[in-house]
């Protein structure tokens, strides 16, 4: 339980460094967002609108107030009106993206991890074995593969020439959300060619992680003595190695979140999928710079909450952390 | 009446010499050639013993003269083409031949042309990014890990929050602050973003080192701690360095074409991201124009396919159990051939 207050002190503390990063790099970049703004009027405002521009994005006062009002604000979420789609406060476009993004990555990177463990384990029983020395190399270099050209290739041969699979959205037009089935399928079809970039580019690097934990816990006395008892192979291999190896493994998931969702917004681009990266590569466009802001603060936070949950699962998992 | 214990100890010595001699142990020379194991020490004996490990490995030297001939090519970009990257060379969408040997872009510009010199800036934020945030990586895991107590646990916290902080998203905040980012921007961006991975290995592993007998004995002579660390620690963490450094420039040229993919790249540079962001834009692929995208898509594939197979050499010496289990799988083989049971372990 400790260890647990331990690290939640610690994911406070970086969010606190995201929060305090996201104020100071526009403040320390030459022109922020509301001088650029007040430039491109060339002069044409008066002094209180000039005043009123600089309020609305917090750059009046000194830098300790400031600050503290835009930790309340972050705290609030509070994150501002959207400059694109004007009237809709950021914070509401923020968690529509989200959510869609969350559908991608959530069922890419649990089958990579799936897909890859298992990979890994079998690689390293048969190490050395045909499947070991062709594929694990392959994977792992697949995992050097660009998101960008992998989503564009398979967009082009199945969305545009085969026509399997619809050309952009997440679900069919003018089909209400709801949970039946015919909506939830649907968001799936839409999904599979997403889904599908994402995993051929992140599964091999789980491949690699597993097979080389496991190669090193082979040679250990405990899984020796197991297969001294003469219990069967698969026992050995699931319940002493396996089990023993997925520990670190857990911790990099929830360190690798914050990357797949680099790679979606790559895809969601490519795909036309109404996601984070998708606004986000629009507030690019349009420099909305509250937007752009709110999405890192965003993503640290489920990058945190993503390792609170793998720390949990290590406590679980591991009895030696339960005591310290 | 015959004896019978006479019969049976016979008949049990019989099958055991037959089983002796089906599973007769291999000979040295039979083993040696087994497992490509050379009779004498070879040239690469002579070299430090870390660098012999890389130059045997196979992936490692293949990944190496990948790397290498892509370096050369860029450098060495006006020797193969004489076109000017930035200019209209042609009509546009030309399929590839004889005038221009990969075709041209929408714009006319030739893409052999634009590959070659394209090579230049990505490998270079790439590296550039790869080898700075090793550098960072090791000076910040070197000193956590040697000096401990209240220097490790801040730096300790650093890190933690650098491997915490999504490396992407927070490259688009700064990226699309300044107007429009240039690959310098992108490659320091790169840098300061991810040193993560290597502090943490290297912090781990200068920890094990510094109870180690050669460095308690260099500090119990009184040997200045900046000695220390360059002489007695840092010769150990060179393939640890190399790892990092491998893998920061994978990420560093993905990032850079994804970047320049989205848009958030300077438009206007010759790399490989903004090639596939054209190619994205004009519809190459819609309008049949294959040539437009895979160049470069082969390019950053290929880079990183090399550099993966380096990580893999890397690997294989900072992990010698990875290398013996490339051993083993022959070993295997070559027991089932001479019909004995494969289980080894």
């Amino acid at each position: 339980m400790i260890y647990i207050l331990r690290r939640m002190a610690f994911y406070v503390a970086a969010f606190f460094v995201a929060v305090t990063l996201n104020f100071f790099i526009p403040r320390i970049m030459p022109g922020d967002p509301s001088a650029r703004i007040i430039a491109s009027f060339q002069g044409r405002l008066s002094d209180a609108q000039v005043e009123a521009i600089r309020a609305s994005y917090g750059t009046t006062g000194s830098l300790w107030e400031q600050y503290l009002g835009y930790v309340g604000q972050v705290l609030r979420m509070d994150f501002g009106i959207s400059t694109v789609q004007f009237p809709e406060p950021t914070s509401s476009l923020l968690f529509y993206g989200a959510t869609w993004t969350l559908v991608l990555v959530g069922i890419s990177i649990t089958l990579a991890f799936l897909i890859g463990t298992m990979m890994g384990i079998h690689a390293a029983w048969n190490r050395g074995g045909f499947f070991d020395s062709v594929f694990t190399p392959l994977n792992v270099m697949l995992n050097a593969f660009t998101p960008a050209v992998v989503a564009l290739l398979l967009f082009y041969a199945f969305s545009l020439q085969l026509q399997w699979f619809p050309l952009g959205r997440a679900h069919a037009m003018g089909l209400a959300p709801s949970f039946d089935l015919h909506f939830i399928g649907n968001v799936l079809y839409h999904a599979t060619l997403p889904v599908l970039s994402i995993l051929i580019v992140s599964f091999g690097g789980w491949h690699l992680g597993m097979r080389n934990v496991m190669i090193n816990l082979l040679n250990e006395d405990f899984v020796i003595l197991a297969r001294a008892k003469g219990l069967s192979d698969r026992r050995v291999r699931y319940r002493y190695v396996a089990r023993n190896a997925i520990m670190p493994q857990i911790t990099s998931l929830a360190l690798s979140v914050g990357f797949l969702l680099g790679g979606a917004l790559v895809t969601e681009q490519v795909f036309n999928y109404p996601g984070l990266g998708k606004f986000t590569v629009t507030a690019i466009e349009s420099r909305d710079y509250s937007f752009i802001q709110a999405q890192l603060l965003l993503l640290t936070m489920s990058v945190l909450v993503a390792n609170l949950l793998s720390d949990i699962a290590n406590v679980i998992l591991d009895p030696r952390l339960r005591k310290g | 009446m015959t004896d019978v214990t006479q019969i049976r100890s016979a008949s049990l010595l019989d099958r055991l010499d037959e089983a002796a001699i089906a599973s007769a142990a291999p000979s040295q020379a039979e083993l040696m050639t087994e497992l490509r194991i050379k009779g004498r020490p070879g040239w690469t004996s002579r070299l430090p013993p870390s660098l012999a490990a890389f130059v045997t490995n196979p992936k490692g030297m293949a990944g190496v003269t990948i790397l290498l001939a892509m370096i050369l090519f860029s450098i060495f970009a006006p020797m193969f083409s004489e076109y000017n990257p930035h200019r209209r060379a042609g009509k546009p969408h030309v399929m590839p031949g004889y005038e221009h040997v990969l075709g041209t872009t929408r714009m006319g510009k030739d893409v052999f042309t634009q590959v070659a010199y394209g090579g230049r800036i990505s490998l270079a934020v790439g590296f550039g990014a790869g080898i700075a945030a090793a550098v960072i990586g090791l000076g910040i895991g070197i000193a956590a890990g040697y000096f401990g107590g209240k220097i490790d646990d801040i730096l300790t916290f650093f890190v933690n929050v650098v491997l915490v902080l999504p490396g992407l998203p927070l490259i688009i905040v700064i990226a699309s602050l300044v107007d429009s980012a240039g690959p310098l921007v992108i490659g320091i961006v790169l840098a300061l973003t991810g040193w993560g991975w290597p502090a943490r290995t290297i912090r781990t592993q200068t920890l094990s080192l510094r109870t180690r007998e050669f460095v308690l004995s260099a500090e119990l002579m009184g040997e200045k701690k900046w000695r220390i660390i360059f002489k007695e620690i840092f010769p150990n963490m060179l393939s640890f360095f190399m790892g990092g450094l491998v893998l920061g420039t994978i990420s560093a040229i993905l990032a850079e074409a994804a970047l320049s993919f989205i848009g958030l790249g300077d438009p206007n540079a010759v790399t490989w991201g903004t090639m596939l962001y054209w190619a994205q834009n004009n519809m190459a692929l819609q309008v049949g124009a294959w040539w437009e995208i895979w160049p470069p898509a082969i390019a950053i594939m290929l880079t990183g396919a090399a550099l993966v197979l380096v990580n893999f050499a890397v690997d294989e010496i900072t992990n010698p159990q990875l290398k013996a289990s490339r051993k083993i799988g022959r070993i295997k083989r070559f027991l089932k051939r001479r019909g004995r049971s494969a289980d080894v372990f």
